[in-house]
């Protein structure tokens, strides 16, 4: 299994680290210089951290692990007025930044209220496209538990629920924080940032346990080889926002609209295949967008057997 | 201040004390509000606010925070005392439209066609800026969802009930017996 990594040192030699990246078999994901100190996220087979680790003391550098990195992961208010989105929403979503994730915050169109709160099957589809979700939800126990969890029942993807009142279990979700209420301020006391970790230990147990699952069946290539493949792109160099190209945990988000750019990136080489043959492409829902799904080793094997029978 | 809280859980209604205090702070009413009684009960679902506020200063006159003189064509006012300045220039527009009222630089108002008398006559009730900032306050305090609302005001008590579906009579009863035991203090 593969291990994302964050270096943060200087540029001397750096290029040393690149192709130690590149003999050991993993990819750098994105490079961020400034002037003279560089931080280059990097993704190695686990077994071979060591050897990172060993080339950043050489280099003088710092290694962190960033368990998120590499996974968009959506955090979900009931709804964007001030009762429920500011503060704690922004707070999460900013942490999970600093981990590795890139987050997206949604607030739903109808999710006020108690009984009245609902979901739409837009926008849980919408929720379904990235790697995980965190709800955050109220302060009332019986709120919670009779009504809110309709939200997100149904949602295919891992839910962590971040809620204020001490709960034992909520049913459909993977993992739990409680203690997060609505606030009138930044969370910056103690109490409050050891929440947030909280938040990212429960979503890093789940990005792991997904990504122990992946590994099962491995894709055919890993996401930061296909985003190599396509930065290149003349749609993708000229795209104005802000990350371009995003890493699922199976897949890619590429933000160049999908009717305009589906046979160009289907046609692109990896590996002796054409990129159409070892993903699923699809339009995003959020406008726009691309998104990728990478195919496991069997799902490519059984294809090209598949292909093969019928040549035959 | 005093506060009082009735509700079916802790948690939940300890939280929306310190959330009241927090929005308290950022409208500057701390000092203003004497006391204030919660009664949450998210599985009927109810939500009740009462507060006593205490007494506001008493009528401003115009000619108290702004110099007023008679010119041709109406009347130059300009403001000593700008905090009353916002208040001034929305009760000018109020009463006799914006068309009238030329705001020359951030303290300088011309007022077109209006005497002198009358604009020295004239009154602000820092009264009505409280209750509007309290009720800003119970504004941002209140669950969203909950849109069916009944309100009680009188001089310096506010009271608030609001649920999500069909006001029970028992519930404006129990509002109108918080208002009156808040009023009594």
């Amino acid at each position: 299994m593969y291990k994302v990594l964050m270096f943060d040192g200087g540029v001397y030699r750096v290029n040393e680290l690149y192709e130690l990246v590149e003999d050991l078999g993993g990819f750098v994901i994105q490079k961020t210089q400034i002037q003279v100190q560089i931080v280059v996220t990097l993704v190695v087979p686990e077994e071979d951290v060591p050897v990172i680790e060993k080339k950043t003391q050489e280099l003088g550098g710092k290694l962190t692990d960033v368990p998120l990195a590499g996974t968009e992961i959506a955090v979900v208010a009931p709804t964007l007025g001030r009762h429920h989105m500011p503060h704690p929403v922004c707070d999460i979503a900013e942490h999970l930044r600093r981990y590795g994730a890139i987050t997206v915050v949604m607030g739903l169109a109808r999710g006020k209220g108690r009984q009245t709160a609902q979901i739409s099957a837009d926008e849980k589809a919408t929720i379904e496209e990235y790697d995980a979700a965190v709800f955050v939800l109220g302060n009332f126990e019986d709120c919670i538990l009779k009504e809110k969890i309709r939200l997100f029942e149904n949602i295919e993807i891992p839910v962590t629920v971040v809620c204020g009142p001490d709960i034992k279990r909520v049913p459909s979700c993977e993992a739990l924080v409680t203690g997060v209420c609505r606030k009138v301020e930044r969370m910056r006391r103690a109490e409050e940032i050891a929440k947030l970790e909280e938040t990212v230990a429960a979503l890093g147990k789940i990005i792991e346990a997904r990504r122990r699952e992946i590994d099962e069946d491995p894709l055919f290539v890993h996401p930061a080889e296909v985003k190599q493949r396509i930065e290149s792109l003349e749609a993708v160099q000229k795209s104005l926002r802000p990350a371009p190209i995003v890493l699922h945990l199976d897949g890619l988000r590429v933000k160049i609209p999908y009717e305009e750019w589906r046979d160009e990136l289907a046609s692109i080489d990896i590996f002796g295949y054409k990129l159409g043959d070892v993903t699923k492409i699809s339009g995003a829902r959020i406008g726009g967008s691309t998104l990728m799904k990478i195919l496991t080793k069997s799902e490519v094997e059984a294809r090209e057997a598949r292909k093969s029978a019928t040549a035959a | 201040m005093k506060v009082e809280v009735e509700g079916t859980e802790k948690y939940g209604t300890d939280s929306y004390v310190e959330l009241f205090n927090g929005i308290l702070l950022d409208v500057g009413l701390t000092r203003m509000v004497e006391a204030v009684k919660f009664i949450i009960r998210p599985s009927d679902p109810l939500f009740l606010i009462s507060i006593r506020t205490r007494k506001a200063a008493g009528l401003v006159m115009v000619s108290d925070i702004a110099d007023v003189s008679g010119t041709e064509g109406g009347t130059m006012v300009t403001i000593r005392d700008e905090t009353y300045a916002p208040t001034l220039i929305s009760l000018l527009w109020h009463k006799y439209g914006r068309e009238r009222i030329d705001q020359l630089t951030r303290l300088e108002l011309f007022c077109k066609g209006i005497s002198e008398k009358e604009i020295s006559d004239l009154g602000l009730d820092p009264g009505e800026e409280l209750k509007s900032k309290v009720l800003d306050a119970v504004w941002r305090l209140l669950p969203e969802g909950f849109k069916i609302r009944h309100n009680i005001s009188s001089e310096n008590v506010m009271t608030v009930v609001a649920t999500e579906h069909d006001m029970k009579k028992e519930w404006i009863e129990l509002a109108e017996k918080a208002h009156a035991e808040m009023g009594v203090g």
